[in-house]
């Protein structure tokens, strides 16, 4: 459970990348976000784990209260939240195995991880990870030489090698060609529908969000213009959100929908 | 698409500024300027190449170049100065880079006290380091080794710190975004990435070391140099020029072996 009061975030310089969002988030949805970029997406996930610390507001995950919250709390909940990155952010010159093994960071003690003795369990537990999204078979190979795909499948793996209760994916599948884009969405409805994972997901394609999301957040501006469900959503919900009509451009799959309005779900 | 006639003219080649013109100008002046402040004249160059020691450099002993205990002895000395002090440099480099790194550093006033501390340890010459050191704790290979361990913290942190400004950060993010603490973050989501250039610059530390150390020998600090000392006040420079031919060859192979080592690191 996430409940967010009154977050803003103003960044050092001036900019207010999130204002007064109002946000309560239950155990096991699926929860997609959009916007253009630099409306505050990446922002509103990162104040979820404290990579970027609120300005002002409340945000409580599971219970507990992140802004403001010490060194330690902060680690405590982010061991319960994975995230996954648009640009994957995988250590290129080492291994699948020893990158997931990175989701077992807050429960192995410092020095083993430090040393790199990793206990049995926790390369059970990464290993396994891996099984889930279907590349175990390169856990010994450099990640380098994984195709963009296969890098995100890791990035999600070592997400999930945390056994998370929440899931911040931001913009997974936007470094990504349409084929693979669905392949890795449809491993987080996967990861979501079987697991119970609660999970939020940045997106700017408008297609894949109503293909995917059952719940929809669009942001403007650092403001919350919409939140509701997925089956709400109309040409001038979007509009709203973007400030403009649609175009190809805001669909993954370009060509094949009709331009401006009419793509229907 | 073809371009259009009269749209896109070819732009005219930049004329050569006239502050360019000035700077170099500049240059010249001042560095004629110097010439005579410091009284170089051309002459004495003919004069230094005219001087009869030269004489004294021929012919070569070898017999007494390669009889073990006169140069080969010392040499391994001054190998031993210059791996040790890698080593210990290095090593302490690895941590102290991490300080200060803004993209690594556990907080601000480490940040801040390590890049002082380093200021002033980069500001005070390698041969001032030996000197002292050979004051404080004796003639011989001890000073020499703390000496170039200093030297090496010094010239490996200059360049791993920059190496480490210009990692990736989004692995750094990743392990934080887990719940890693600040230490094993670095080391699983930093250390990969950098470690070939960690261990290329140690390589190319270490030929500055084989080098420094034949120069601190000459201020009392151990190693090949203080033989090359003693026979230069013994005006045995027949001997002088044979261990430098040597001196030349070592540093010409470990050199070599570095730089293929290091080109098939990064």
């Amino acid at each position: 459970m996430i409940r967010l009061e009154d977050v803003s975030v103003t960044y050092p310089g001036g900019v207010e990348a999130l204002r007064g969002i109002d946000l309560t988030i239950g155990d096991g949805e699926f929860v997609v976000i959009v916007g253009l970029s630099g409306a505050g997406k990446s922002t509103l996930l990162r104040v979820l784990n404290g990579l970027v610390p609120a300005t002002s507001g409340s945000v409580v995950v599971d219970g507990t209260e992140v802004v403001g919250a010490s060194a330690a709390t902060l680690r405590q909940v982010r061991s319960r939240i994975g995230m996954i990155f648009q640009t994957f952010n995988l250590v290129n010159r080492t291994s699948v195995l020893n990158n997931v093994l990175m989701g077992r960071l807050s429960v192995v003690p410092a020095w083993r991880s430090t040393l790199g003795l990793w206990p049995a369990e926790d390369r059970e537990a990464a290993m396994a990870a891996l099984e889930r999204v279907g590349i175990v078979d390169k856990a010994y190979v450099r990640a380098s030489n994984l195709s963009g795909g296969q890098q995100q499948r890791v990035g999600i793996a070592r997400a999930l090698a945390q056994e998370p209760g929440l899931m911040l994916a931001d913009e997974p599948v936007a470094a990504l060609d349409p084929v693979t884009s669905r392949q890795v969405m449809g491993d987080l409805q996967k990861i979501n529908r079987e697991l119970g994972i609660t999970t939020l997901v940045n997106l700017h394609f408008l297609d894949l969000a109503k293909e995917y999301g059952r719940r929809l957040i669009g942001l403007r501006d650092g403001e919350m213009i919409f939140d509701g469900d997925i089956a709400d959503v109309d040409d001038d919900t979007f509009r709203d959100i973007y400030g403009r009509s649609i175009t190809d451009e805001d669909l993954l799959a370009m060509g094949d929908s009709p331009t401006d309005g009419s793509e229907g779900g | 698409m073809t371009p259009t006639p009269g749209q896109s003219t070819r732009p005219e080649r930049p004329r050569l500024r006239a502050r360019t013109v000035g700077i170099a100008a500049a240059l010249m002046a001042f560095s004629v300027f110097a010439a005579r402040e410091v009284g170089f004249d051309p002459s004495t160059f003919w004069e230094v190449w005219s001087n009869p020691l030269w004489e004294k450099f021929w012919p070569i002993p070898w017999d007494w170049v390669f009889d073990s205990g006169n140069v080969l002895q010392p040499f391994v000395e001054t190998f031993q100065i210059a791996t040790i002090s890698t080593i210990l440099g290095c090593g302490l480099a690895l941590p102290v880079s991490f300080a200060m790194s803004s993209l690594t550093t556990p907080n601000r006033p480490t940040y801040l006290v390590s890049r002082a501390v380093m200021n002033v340890v980069r500001a005070v010459p390698d041969l001032f380091w030996a000197k002292l050191m050979v004051t404080a704790i004796g003639i011989g290979a001890f000073a020499g080794a703390w000496a170039l361990t200093i030297f090496s913290l010094a010239v490996m942190v200059k360049l791993f710190s920059e190496t480490v400004d210009g990692a990736d950060p989004g692995p750094l993010e990743a392990a934080r975004a887990a719940g890693g603490r600040h230490a094993p973050s670095l080391r699983t989501g930093i250390l990969p990435t950098v470690f070939p250039d960690y261990v290329a610059h140690a390589l190319y530390v270490f030929e500055l070391n084989v080098r420094a150390s034949v120069v601190l020998g000459l201020v009392g600090a151990g190693g090949i140099g203080r033989v090359l000392e003693a026979q230069r006040q013994f005006f045995r420079f027949d001997r002088v020029l044979g261990m430098l031919v040597i001196i030349f060859v070592v540093v010409w192979v470990i050199e070599q072996v570095s730089v293929s080592l290091r080109k098939r690191l990064i």
